[in-house]
């Protein structure tokens, strides 16, 4: 966070703060794998939690209930921000666990640099939707392996099967409370954008 | 807030893509993390709709009135192009001017949400920061935001396009995002 603002030290419009650009990167994964410790591992404040209403109407195709049966849904969104420099700031979204409500959260993908998708090996599973939706919507991710319940006992290549990943897609494995395994989840997924910025697929 | 329950799962996004069989996960512990936020500049400042709610979070008729009372009963604001990280200023002499006549001003003056709102973008702040520190949905937050940047009173500085369509991402972008990132 920026220093403190002081009352008396904005008179002259030079004083006046220059707001930084800003870019995001999405946190998704299942129910609990751990998406907030990870924004808060890497987040400069802790953890910042907002809401929003979506409507499920516009869910669409897999709307059962009706347009006339148009109910509102209220979906918790944490996240954190990571200063890079005066002029550039990224934040850092942690989807929420109700997937079918993310998915249709327009403002929240929209304009991804790209993501992160944690997955936990007891329950692979609950991470197969948010890799197939941003496989879906183009935005590249990378696949991080929560082992911080020292309870994996899969190789990376059964869970690489497991998961159906792409072999471009980079995948680590390590402990989502540890600022340095976040940091290189952050790096890693850099690196593969500028991969990808250097051989489009087309 | 919290968890509404266990019906994550639908039928994807909807782009008819195979997925195979997606049972539906357990509760979400993740949900607990609401303390300790950066919240000090909103505090004390306002009696909040949300107090009320906390534990109330399948009241969804309820939690639907309240905060609209704030926007006078909008839904939408008036402008579309503020985003989640668009990120706001507050324009000084020009807020300052305003909070000084607001002070005897009527229903049609700065409202109190208003006036958190530009105390706290004098630091530059995106929409999700200001929505959080404010406790109130994204939506709302945007219909208030809009306000002020309509009168002047607020400056939006959009995000950077990270448009890939056509030969990637822009490099300059992603290596300053680099550098900073190997200094956590």
């Amino acid at each position: 966070m920026a220093t403190p603002h002081s009352a008396t030290d904005h008179p002259a419009a030079a004083a006046a703060p220059v707001a930084p650009a800003a870019v995001k990167i999405l946190i998704a994964g299942g129910f609990g794998v751990g998406k907030t410790t990870l924004v808060g591992s890497v987040s400069e404040v802790t953890p910042l939690r907002t809401e929003e209403y979506l409507t499920r109407a516009s869910i669409g195709v897999d709307d059962l209930a009706g347009v006339d049966q148009k109910t509102t849904t209220t979906v918790a969104l944490d996240f954190g921000r990571i200063t890079i420099s005066p002029e550039l700031v990224v934040y850092l979204f942690g989807t929420p666990g109700q997937e079918r409500f993310w998915f249709m959260w327009n403002d929240l993908v929209n304009g991804a640099l790209g993501g992160i998708v944690i997955a936990d090996t007891r329950r692979l599973e609950t991470s197969f939707a948010s890799i197939d939706f941003f496989e879906s919507r183009g935005i590249p991710f990378v696949v991080a392996i929560n082992c911080f319940h020292n309870t994996n006992t899969r190789t990376p290549d059964e869970i690489r099967a497991a998961l159906d990943l792409d072999p471009q897609v980079p995948m680590l494995l390590g402990d989502v409370r540890e600022r340095d395994f976040g940091r290189d989840l952050l790096l890693a997924l850099v690196d593969h954008l500028m991969d990808l910025a250097a051989t489009p697929a087309g | 807030m919290g968890p509404h329950g266990n019906d994550a799962w639908g039928d994807g996004p909807g782009d008819g893509r195979p997925a195979g069989p997606r049972p539906a996960p357990a509760a979400d512990p993740a949900s607990g993390a609401q303390s300790g936020w950066d919240d000090n500049w909103r505090r004390g400042a306002v009696p909040h709709w949300s107090d009320l709610e906390e534990d109330d979070a399948h009241d969804e008729s309820g939690t639907m009135v309240r905060p609209y009372t704030i926007t006078r009963g909008r839904t939408a604001p008036e402008r579309d192009d503020l985003t989640l990280i668009t990120v706001l200023t507050t324009a000084e002499e020009e807020a300052d001017a305003a909070l000084a006549r607001g002070s005897r001003a009527g229903a049609r003056g700065i409202q109190p949400e208003h006036r958190l709102i530009l105390e706290r973008c004098r630091r530059p702040a995106a929409v999700a920061e200001v929505a959080a520190g404010l406790d109130l949905p994204v939506s709302v937050t945007k219909i208030l935001l809009g306000d002020l940047v309509a009168q002047g009173l607020l400056k939006a500085r959009a995000p950077l396009s990270v448009a890939r369509a056509a030969g990637g991402m822009d490099l300059g972008l992603l290596t300053a995002v680099r550098e900073g990132l190997r200094r956590l």
